[in-house]
């Protein structure tokens, strides 16, 4: 272990070991449950990045995962853990939906706006509320925001069952189709729409800002010590009501671009696990910004290739939540501190 | 010769840690029923060589004898299993569990059920009653006076047989009264046979309760005699070596003018912490000694001050003008400087560098997009000016040696003219060249017209340095006196609530000039 | 008074004590995990594994006893994956537990696809034992279990010497060092049990309670339970009226729908989450008061790096 523990001083390194350890794990899970495993990691990886098509789906489910982990990263350069990206994913296409609805048919120019502008107010709504139990009354963010997401999930199941229903549906609880005007964007003939882009965006912002500006020093400072970060005047609560908002709204975004692009009408089932795959994406890139955004395509392809795992050797597509699991487990070990214990 | 009596004997022991020769051959011994005093300053190598015996660190070289037969200390199991127990400044009870817990977790032979009072561990509890009569063994152990807590620390190394007992700086947090129970303790146990250590660097806790006396200083005992034998004059001289440099930097009490800062009717609330009605009064240039038991809100004061505590009533007034009240962002900046308990923890952050944790000061005069390159030069000048080492403001602050980290708070605090500066024990655990370089730079600026609010539990830094001392006492002031005309016993009867608010409250009155 | 006995009360009392079962037990099992100082997300995955793996047990053997078991030696297992990557290789425990999370629902979903659909006998009523029969008919073997469980951890936890071994690990390890306790035995031992209970949470629920298996089947219970080990202090004896208040307001929202109320089943459904969620929030305050009993190795965790 010592020897190990040497070699893994180096993040660069690090991440080298975790991924051949991932690799050996995918290989293992394959001969587990009968297949053959060259052939079959080979399948995955051709599923996530083999072609034009592939990789255009592989950014399709990378966009909200990219949304959910800047979600995840922002909240943690103040030291708190949030899990709630899908809760402000399916609040945010909620409170999206609601503006579509309320205007009706109008032109994309001024719909998308709008339409963007009320998934991010709802996303931020579902951050911020979570922030605010946080800085108010020392409620657990973690435990919070993982509560949240079960609420924002049948708040959306209520709302196509319920009030927003489209009748003709016959009994398929959706709303209606949205109407052109707030149909997202798509580019090169894909389903990869304006949301990257807008993710992307936001990714570079993020990072200058947090990472250069006075903002996103007094963000590191609090984390680091947050009696002193108060002292040289920084004002902790608005702080997380801030990075929980912009995080909320970033995942709302993500929220009404699948409604938009993916589904074009609200209905549940509208995450596939971004939320928890985008906490993983983070927790991978160690909270960095840029390094999030090659993660989140990389996450992004392990789940696209989980439609080729099912095409090819019949495996249900949560083979795909169980090697993220063992994913994080692994970089988890490998990152863990007992590196300061085997080396002093 | 040491006499055949001889319960521990040291010979020749040494420990070097890095370059510093903590013990350098020190030979001593311990009689039967005899209470030696380890007598030196901070950094003698007084504790180390009793962690030594205790088994704490192997030695480097030399022999430990006890009863006259070499054994080899290796760990603390070792030391007990020979009969050695030690309490330490760092008490290890847990607060949130009772004192009958507490002492259950330590005793090997408690009782699987907790109702039981069987056998030996009746007699543990009788111990307890015996020793320490008004502590209830169901109290929460954070419920305690320190006192307290240290005669539960000391039963619990008794219940473990121990017959050579190592007590280490046990009366620096204690009060006056506090410390008589504890020397009478002590007597008590040396009169049954146990054989006592009693470390140390105040001369009345030589002269209470110990029969002979060792001075160490620089690693190595350079004095051993009977405490009937010698004077106080005698074993500060040995034990300063010579030097009472420290005196040359009091500094005299300001002339009565009227008054610069004006503490108004000050209480606040924390986490169940209250400080209430707090009226105090400055001049330009005078130092004001905090005193007060640890826990009597003492910090939440400090903090309340420097503006980190919202009030809950009035108001911080400095020339006139209202900075810090109920209600207002705190208007401080520039004008006061914080020196607070455990800087390390409470000063800096501790995984960022020393450029950044030096710019905090002026943290809201940074730019949107903050120029680094100017700020490691300022940070530069600071550490040449206060001579911190390592001189990287690159390296995160948390690398740096308690010293230096505390010369780098210090001249980020006062890296401007202040008005107020408020200073918890400035100088905690520092050597003597570091300790020398911040009272100059404190003095300088208290010279210069500016305010002091010191804080410490230690009275006697106080009594040298403040011009005037007042006692907090379960978050008020019971009592304000001019350093000069204060004694230690009775500053210790405010310290523990002896006295009627309203006195003090006369007493502050008449000194207001 | 007479209300309180009638039938509907009681078979509502009835309703609300089955369905707080499960939650009942993670809540046991999490407050001993956090009494030691260390806080395990992945209930919710072991729950889940717990479940899967009871049921199939049941099915295949025809022994809702022998699923039980088998319900929480997997969820231990998983729960040992905590351990290892938290206590062991040092990593956050938060994240440590949710990549156990994340595993459990993996794993459970996809080795779980066959029982989809499937149906069990689980144990049968007890409707015939003499004198309790009219309430024990509508309570089950797990009820018992937990309701007996509740009293035995609560006695053993304040009142043994490896009790109170415990709880001076979760306060502060390094003290509980220095009295020559093994806090890493005693930290691994808390994170296993807490992963017994959960197992055996999981396998109540599929095999006692709904006696079928769907994916997701625990739908959060295991994560409200860490949120009501808050609630009740981690005291064991409050974990009974913590999961009460999941129990109670899963049986409220079914009973309100058969009451007809004129309010959309899906905004009732949120009731089991909104009602822990705002006493937590309510109850809140005490906590920041001094802790409120939060063991002090907790603080660590909970407070951020």
């Amino acid at each position: 272990m010592k020897g190990l523990a040497a070699i893994v001083q180096h993040s660069s390194s690090r991440g080298a070991l975790s991924a051949l350890l991932f690799t050996l794990a995918c290989l293992g899970f394959f001969w587990l449950n009968g297949h053959q495993p060259v052939a079959l990691f080979r399948e995955m990886v051709l599923g996530a990045f083999g072609d034009g098509y592939a990789l255009s789906e592989t950014l399709v489910k990378a966009t909200p995962i990219l949304f959910c982990a800047l979600a995840v990263a922002l909240p943690a350069r103040l030291g708190l853990i949030s899990v709630g990206g899908d809760g402000q994913l399916y609040f945010g296409a909620l409170t999206g939906t609601a503006v579509i609805l309320a205007l009706g048919d109008l032109s994309a120019p001024v719909m998308l706006p709008l339409m963007l502008l009320g998934a991010a107010a709802g996303g931020a709504l579902w951050g911020a509320l979570a922030g605010a139990l946080r800085a108010r009354i020392e409620v657990n963010e973690t435990i919070s925001t993982l509560l949240l997401n079960y609420i924002a999930v049948l708040l959306v199941d209520y709302a196509v069952h319920g009030p927003w229903k489209d009748q003709s549906n016959l009994g398929w609880p959706a709303t209606s189709p949205f109407p052109a005007g707030a149909i997202l964007p798509t580019f090169f003939d894909t389903r990869v729409h304006l949301g990257l882009l807008l993710a992307v965006i936001a990714a570079v912002l993020l990072y200058i800002f947090a990472s250069r500006s006075r903002w996103g020093l007094g963000l590191t400072l609090l984390r680091s010590n947050q009696r002193v970060g108060r002292g040289a005047g920084i004002n902790y609560p608005l702080n997380v009501l801030l990075v929980m908002g912009i995080g909320g709204a970033l995942a709302g975004l993500a929220g009404i671009a699948e409604a938009s692009v993916i589904q074009g009408r609200l209905q549940g089932g509208l995450s596939a696990g971004y939320g928890i795959s985008g906490f993983l994406v983070a927790w991978l890139a160690g909270q960095k910004f840029l390094l999030i955004i090659p993660l989140a395509v990389l996450m992004g392809g392990l789940q696209a290739s989980a439609d080729s795992l099912q095409l090819f050797a019949q495996m249900p597509s949560s083979s795909a939540v169980i090697l993220q699991g063992i994913l994080f487990a692994i970089v988890l070990a490998v990152g863990g501190r007992w590196r300061e214990r085997m080396v002093p | 010769m040491p006499p055949t009596s001889s319960r521990v004997e040291l010979r020749r022991l040494s420990k070097r840690f890095g370059t510093v020769q903590a013990c350098a051959g020190v030979d001593l011994h311990l009689g039967a029923g005899e209470v030696v005093a380890l007598l030196g300053e901070n950094g003698a190598g007084k504790s180390t060589l009793m962690k030594l015996l205790y088994g704490v660190y192997p030695p480097d070289s030399g022999d430990i004898l006890i009863d006259g037969r070499p054994v080899i200390v290796d760990s603390p199991r070792r030391a007990r299993a020979l009969g050695i127990g030690m309490v330490f400044q760092q008490f290890s009870l847990i607060p949130a569990l009772s004192v009958r817990e507490n002492l259950m977790l330590a005793y090997p032979g408690a009782p699987w059920w907790q109702g039981s009072s069987a056998g030996a561990w009746s007699r543990v509890l009788q111990r307890l009653e015996t020793l320490a009569p008004e502590v209830h063994p169901n109290s929460k152990v954070a419920e305690l006076a320190v006192g307290q807590r240290q005669q539960i620390e000391l039963i619990k190394v008794l219940n473990l047989d121990a017959s050579i007992v190592i007590l280490d700086e046990p009366t620096s947090v204690l009060t006056p009264q506090e410390a008589e129970r504890l020397w009478g303790m002590v007597r008590q146990l040396a009169d049954s046979g146990h054989t006592l250590v009693f470390i140390t660097h105040k001369m009345e806790d030589v002269m209470a309760c110990t029969d002979r006396v060792a001075v160490m200083r620089n690693g190595q005992v350079v004095e051993e005699c009977r405490v009937a034998d010698t004077t106080e004059q005698a074993l500060v001289t040995r034990m300063m070596g010579g030097s009472l440099s420290e005196d040359g930097l009091r500094i005299d009490s300001p002339r009565p003018r009227a008054h610069r800062v004006w503490m108004k009717n000050i209480s606040a609330t924390r986490q169940g912490e209250h400080i209430r009605g707090i009226d105090l009064k400055l001049m330009p240039g005078e130092i004001l000694g905090i005193a007060g038991v640890s826990g009597n809100g003492q910090h939440l004061f400090a903090d309340a001050m420097a503006g980190l505590v919202p009030l809950t009533e009035g108001e911080l007034i400095i020339d006139g003008e209202v900075v810090v009240g109920p209600k207002m962002r705190p208007a401080i900046a520039g004008r006061l400087g914080y020196i607070p308990e455990q800087p390390a923890v409470n000063a800096v952050a501790g995984d960022l560098d020393l450029t950044i944790n030096a710019a905090l000061g002026r943290f809201k005069a940074l730019a949107l997009f903050p120029d680094w390159d100017a700020e490691r030069k300022r940070t530069e000048e600071l550490i040449n000016a206060f001579n911190v080492r390592p001189p990287d403001p690159a390296l995160a602050v948390g690398q740096l040696s308690g010293g230096n980290l505390q010369k780098l708070v210090v001249g980020r605090e006062l890296a401007t003219p202040r008005e107020l500066i408020i200073a918890c024990y400035p100088t905690m655990g520092l050597d003597a060249g570091a300790a020398q370089a911040i009272y100059q730079a404190l003095f300088k600026q208290v010279s210069a017209g500016a305010c002091m609010l010191w804080i410490s539990e230690d009275l006697d830094d106080l009594l040298q340095y403040a011009h005037r001392i007042a006692v907090l006492h379960a978050g008020e002031i019971v009592g304000v006196i001019e350093a000069k005309q204060a004694d230690r016993y009775s500053l210790g009867t405010w310290m523990t609530g002896g006295v009627s608010s309203s006195q003090s409250i006369a007493e502050t009155a008449a000194l207001d000039p | 008074m007479s209300d309180l006995f009638s039938p509907e009360m009681l078979s509502f009392i009835a309703a609300a004590l089955r369905s707080s079962t499960p939650v009942l037990l993670v809540v046991l099992g999490e407050t001993l995990t956090q009494r030691v100082g260390v806080i395990n997300l992945g209930v919710e995955g072991q729950m889940l594994v717990g479940a899967i793996t009871g049921f199939a047990v049941t099915l295949a053997s025809g022994s809702p006893t022998l699923g039980l078991l088998a319900g929480m030696f997997a969820a231990t297992l998983l729960s040992a994956v905590h351990a290892l990557l938290s206590l062991y290789f040092g990593a956050n425990q938060i994240a440590s537990g949710l990549a156990v999370l994340i595993l459990g629902a993996g794993l459970s979903a996809f080795y779980g696809i066959p029982y989809v659909g499937e149906k069990i006998s689980g144990f049968g009523s007890m409707a015939g034992v003499p004198l309790l029969g009219p309430l024990l008919g509508q309570l089950s073997v797990s009820v018992l279990i937990a309701l007996l469980l509740t009293p035995l951890i609560g006695v053993w936890l304040y009142t043994t010497r490896t009790g109170l071994a415990w709880r001076a690990v979760g306060e502060s390890t390094e003290s509980a060092r220095a009295m020559g306790i093994n806090p890493l035995l005693i930290q691994w031992l808390g994170v296993l049990v807490g992963g017994l209970l959960s197992g055996l949470a999981g396998a109540a629920l599929s095999v006692d309670y709904t006696s079928n298996w769907i994916e997701n089947i625990s739908s959060g219970r295991g994560l409200v339970a860490v949120g009501l080990v808050i609630v009740a202090r981690w005291n064991p004896y409050l974990a009974l009226p913590a999961a009460l208040l999941y129990g109670g307001s899963e049986a409220l929202y079914l009973r309100m729908q058969t009451w007809g109320v004129g309010v959309s089943p899906y905004l009732l459904s949120t009731l089991p989450y909104v009602i822990p969620l705002s006493v937590l929030v309510v109850t809140s305050g005490r906590l920041r008061q001094r802790g409120g009993g939060m063991p002090e190795g907790l603080k660590a965790v909970f407070k951020g790096s």
